[in-house]
């Protein structure tokens, strides 16, 4: 019987871990620990549920509701000085929670301070745009919906950016495999030649470590080359490292490695 | 009036060379292979740098040019993704026969290091290739060894009769 | 012999012929001068654009999926071709991050030979940088000049690590080998003769004619808009902003070393131009104040840390515990604590970022690579309506984007 492979998680696992491993956890500390981050949390909790908030290498972490999304970072743009937003993007928890979790990650210049906002929302959820706030996040919007297909409200260009308009699938999703489904497998064969080619072209060879030099047509033979498609399984010719044919080509004058001079001071 | 009678018997012979139609045709095409710039990712660099001061691809009549009717290589230089793998077959298509491509760099060959959902698993499956260049980058060295591998190659080749067609449909 | 297929002409539903007199005009993926694969689709009245739409991701290639599907070391290679034209500069942020993570330090040893690698890839990443631009608005001569002062930083790393341009030259917790015995000198003798060799470019470009038409006051990026469109580096600088991250934020050794950072507020190519050449006279600085610290240091190279770090080489040939651990690491790799960091490093095009969420899993489960070139890439939209056809190029140029970066 084959071994049951859960479907909602397809990403690689770790072969062995020991049965009594308990994960150590990266240190948190309480935010009262730094006046600068102590001071901008309590702003923020005076206008806005804070789920959760602490301090993790060196950088505040806000949980908040999803709702606020918005609000917030109005907020600490304009009251906080977090002028930039230099980053943002999705977290894939559906397998264990169902639900996406989202990321800011805010710079201020003023305070040489970075924070990190995090809220969660469901699988069919929408999130509001931040496009209006910061235009950074115009393009990471619409990369985090063509990564995970959460789908952002108010954005002025909601569509794939990194992957082809007519793409299937959300890449980055756990249920997604590494090395793509069918559709992905034929895509540019179906585009270009059409479905009619596939027996022509033959399926994708996806195993790396897969070496046959015997095979002459697949595999590159540096310093002993010979013609495509050549069979050489009763034993390859001699190919000795030449530069042109023995005889000399024509018009053309051969190397002389005595005449020439060699540089051995690379910066002369 | 001519009054000057060279006697070609002695002076260094008539200004003549006999050949084949074959050898002429071979030696123009071999020594000025015009590449088309295909920089798709890293290899793009390492191809760049063997056309600039130090490795000199001009020496060999390679010349790099921007447009696919002007040339008759195609160095696939780099990753060739799904998303660009349409580019790469009209691009091909507008080249001028007759026409070569060299693959360039482990992604260009089988994809290399990138195993996964986005790229294509070697040029060869798009346009067909008549070098395969391992590597990853590959030195300007080896470019420039696969460019002469390939004047060779052309000068095995027929020049009055009808290329053959390539692999792939 | 050509043989038909299903490509037809594509257009994605623009239509060409327009009664407003407005002409679209695809630009790339394939370009020249689009260093990489940039798709724009530019909107044109008679030659000034109205509309610009940046296409990219013609070089996706996966990247984050691949880091949650490898063990941690396993990556390093892979960041390599993030930035290609800087390469040390990405395994250098990554392993940063790891290294907070799981809470390391590393030998002083290997922070100056980081150091040095860093500030020789800026360099190289400079000298690209002044070369490709120059080339796109013609001037072939510096292309060929930056070329070769770029190959004897290319021999550098070379001798260092033995590859010219995917080095994987970092490793988590340190470098693997000590530098060579001629690195020094062979530095020495290149930065001696960078003041001349800059000066040589700027001779060359600094008054000329057609550099300064497609430079001066062309593509100015206001304060505002950098800050919005969440710029870094030289981008940011150059519009009046003083950030740079190894000042304000410094990792390695970079609060030891003096340097000053050059600003401007003009934000236009000029002044990007003119800071990317004093940022390598700036990096020159650094590499000489590098070079004296490198004496005295310990022979060590690797942080000692046995649940993550391989043994030293010697230990691993010589004991049988080190050799263990280092089957183990090697085959199940590193398991760092469960948390989430991100950690920001000034590359040499802006602000190289990597948020890790680690699951204490031997695999990230989340790696998100903050790339500098997808915002510089974005801000064309804004940026490029109302200048002309010729400026587009020379905007891409100064951009200094690169696309195994961009679409990661």
């Amino acid at each position: 019987m084959r071994a049951y492979t859960p479907k909602d998680d397809v990403q690689k696992k770790s072969y062995y871990t020991d049965r009594f491993w308990v994960a150590p956890q990266v240190a948190k500390s309480e935010v009262s620990d730094d006046a600068v981050f102590a001071a901008d949390l309590a702003a923020i909790k005076a206008k806005f549920d804070v789920l959760d908030a602490y301090i993790q290498v060196e950088q505040m972490v806000v949980v908040i509701n999803a709702n606020d999304n918005y609000s917030v970072l109005e907020f600490l743009k304009n009251e906080c000085e977090y002028t930039q937003l230099s980053e943002m993007s999705a977290i894939d928890w559906l397998a264990t929670e169902g639900k996406f979790e989202i990321f800011y990650q805010m710079l201020s210049m003023a305070k040489r301070k970075r924070v990190r906002i995090k809220c969660k929302i469901d699988e069919k959820e929408a999130i509001q745009s931040v496009e209006k706030l910061f235009r950074s996040a115009d393009w990471s919007e619409r990369e985090m919906y063509d990564m995970f297909g959460v789908v952002v409200n108010n954005h002025p260009f909601m569509k794939r950016i990194l992957m082809p308009e007519d793409w299937e699938g959300f890449p980055l999703r756990k249920t997604y495999p590494l090395q793509g489904d069918e559709f992905a497998a034929w895509y540019e064969v179906d585009k270009i030649f059409g479905k009619e080619a596939r027996e022509i072209i033959g399926p994708e060879n996806r195993d790396p470590a897969r070496i046959d030099r015997y095979d002459t047509q697949r595999f590159s033979r540096l310093g002993h080359e010979v013609p495509f498609g050549t069979d050489i399984s009763q034993g390859e010719p001699d190919t000795p490292l030449v530069y042109q044919e023995k005889e000399g080509v024509f018009m053309v004058e051969k190397f002389d490695a005595e005449k020439s001079v060699v540089i051995s001071d690379r910066q002369r | 009036m001519a009054q000057h009678q060279v006697n070609y018997l002695k002076d260094g012979g008539l200004p003549v060379a006999l050949t084949t139609i074959d050898k002429v045709v071979n030696w123009g095409r071999s020594n000025s292979i015009w590449a088309l710039t295909y920089g798709l990712a890293c290899c793009g660099i390492e191809m760049m740098a063997s056309g600039a001061s130090r490795y000199d691809f001009d020496r060999f009549g390679t010349i790099f040019r921007a447009s696919p009717r002007q040339a008759e290589l195609m160095v696939v230089a780099g990753t060739l993704t799904k998303k660009h793998a349409e580019f790469i077959r009209r691009l091909y298509d507008q080249m001028t026969e007759p026409k070569w491509v060299i693959s360039m760099g482990s992604c260009a060959n089988t994809g290399g290091m990138f195993n996964t959902y986005a790229t294509v698993q070697g040029v060869d499956r798009v346009i067909p290739v008549d070098l395969y260049l391992p590597g990853c980058a590959p030195r300007p060295e080896t470019l420039q060894y696969a460019v002469m591998m390939l004047q060779q190659k052309i000068r095995k080749e027929s020049a009055s009769r009808a290329q053959k067609p390539k692999r792939l449909m | 012999m050509q043989q038909s297929n299903r490509l037809r002409p594509f257009f994605e539903n623009i239509t060409f012929d327009r009664e407003d007199n407005e002409l679209v005009l695809n630009f790339g993926p394939q370009h020249p001068s689009a260093h990489g694969q940039l798709r724009l689709m530019l909107h044109l009245q008679q030659e000034q654009i109205t509309k610009a739409h940046p296409d990219i991701g013609y070089l996706h290639r996966g990247m984050e999926k691949m880091a949650e599907n490898m063990i941690y070391n396993e990556f390093m290679p892979t960041t390599d071709r993030m930035d290609y034209i800087a390469s040390s500069s990405n395994n250098y942020g990554f392993a940063l991050a790891v290294e907070k993570l799981i809470g390391l330090d590393v030998p002083r040893r290997a922070k100056v030979i980081r150091m040095l690698l860093l500030e020789v890839n800026r360099l190289m990443s400079h000298l690209f940088w002044l070369a490709t631009t120059a080339l796109d608005i013609g001037a072939m001569t510096v292309f060929l000049y930056a070329f070769r002062e770029r190959e004897y930083l290319m021999d550098l790393v070379e001798d260092y690590c033995g590859a010219r341009l995917t080095h994987a030259a970092i490793r988590i917790g340190g470098v693997p080998l000590d530098l060579p015995d001629n690195f020094m000198a062979d530095l020495r003798k290149f930065l001696d003769k960078l003041p001349e060799n800059i000066k040589d470019y700027e001779d060359l470009l600094d008054k000329n004619r057609v550099w300064l038409m497609r430079m001066e006051n062309v593509g100015v990026i206001s304060k505002e808009m950098a800050l919005s469109w969440g710029c870094s580096g030289i981008m940011l600088r150059a519009s009046g902003v003083e950030w740079d991250i190894r000042k304000e934020e410094p990792y390695e050794l970079y609060d030891e070393v003096e340097f000053n950072v050059p600003v401007s507020d003009k934000g236009d190519n000029y002044a990007r131009y003119k800071l990317y050449m004093a940022e390598m006279r700036e990096s020159a600085k650094i590499l000489y104040q590098v070079i004296d610290m490198y004496e005295g240091t310990s022979t060590e190279l690797m942080a000692h840390a046995p649940q993550y770090i391989s043994a030293p080489k010697l230990d691993i040939m010589t004991q049988n515990y080190a050799l263990m651990q280092h089957f183990v690491l090697v085959t199940q790799g590193m398991r760092p604590p469960v948390g989430e960091v991100y950690i920001p490093t000034e590359s040499p095009k802006g602000e190289l970022g990597y948020y890790i969420n680690s699951q204490g899993g031997p695999y990230p489960y989340r790696l998100k690579l903050r790339a500098p070139s997808f915002w510089h890439t974005g801000i064309l939209t804004d940026l490029l309506p109302g200048h002309y056809i010729p400026d587009v190029v020379s905007i891409i140029g100064t951009t200094n984007i690169v696309f195994g970066e961009v679409d990661r």
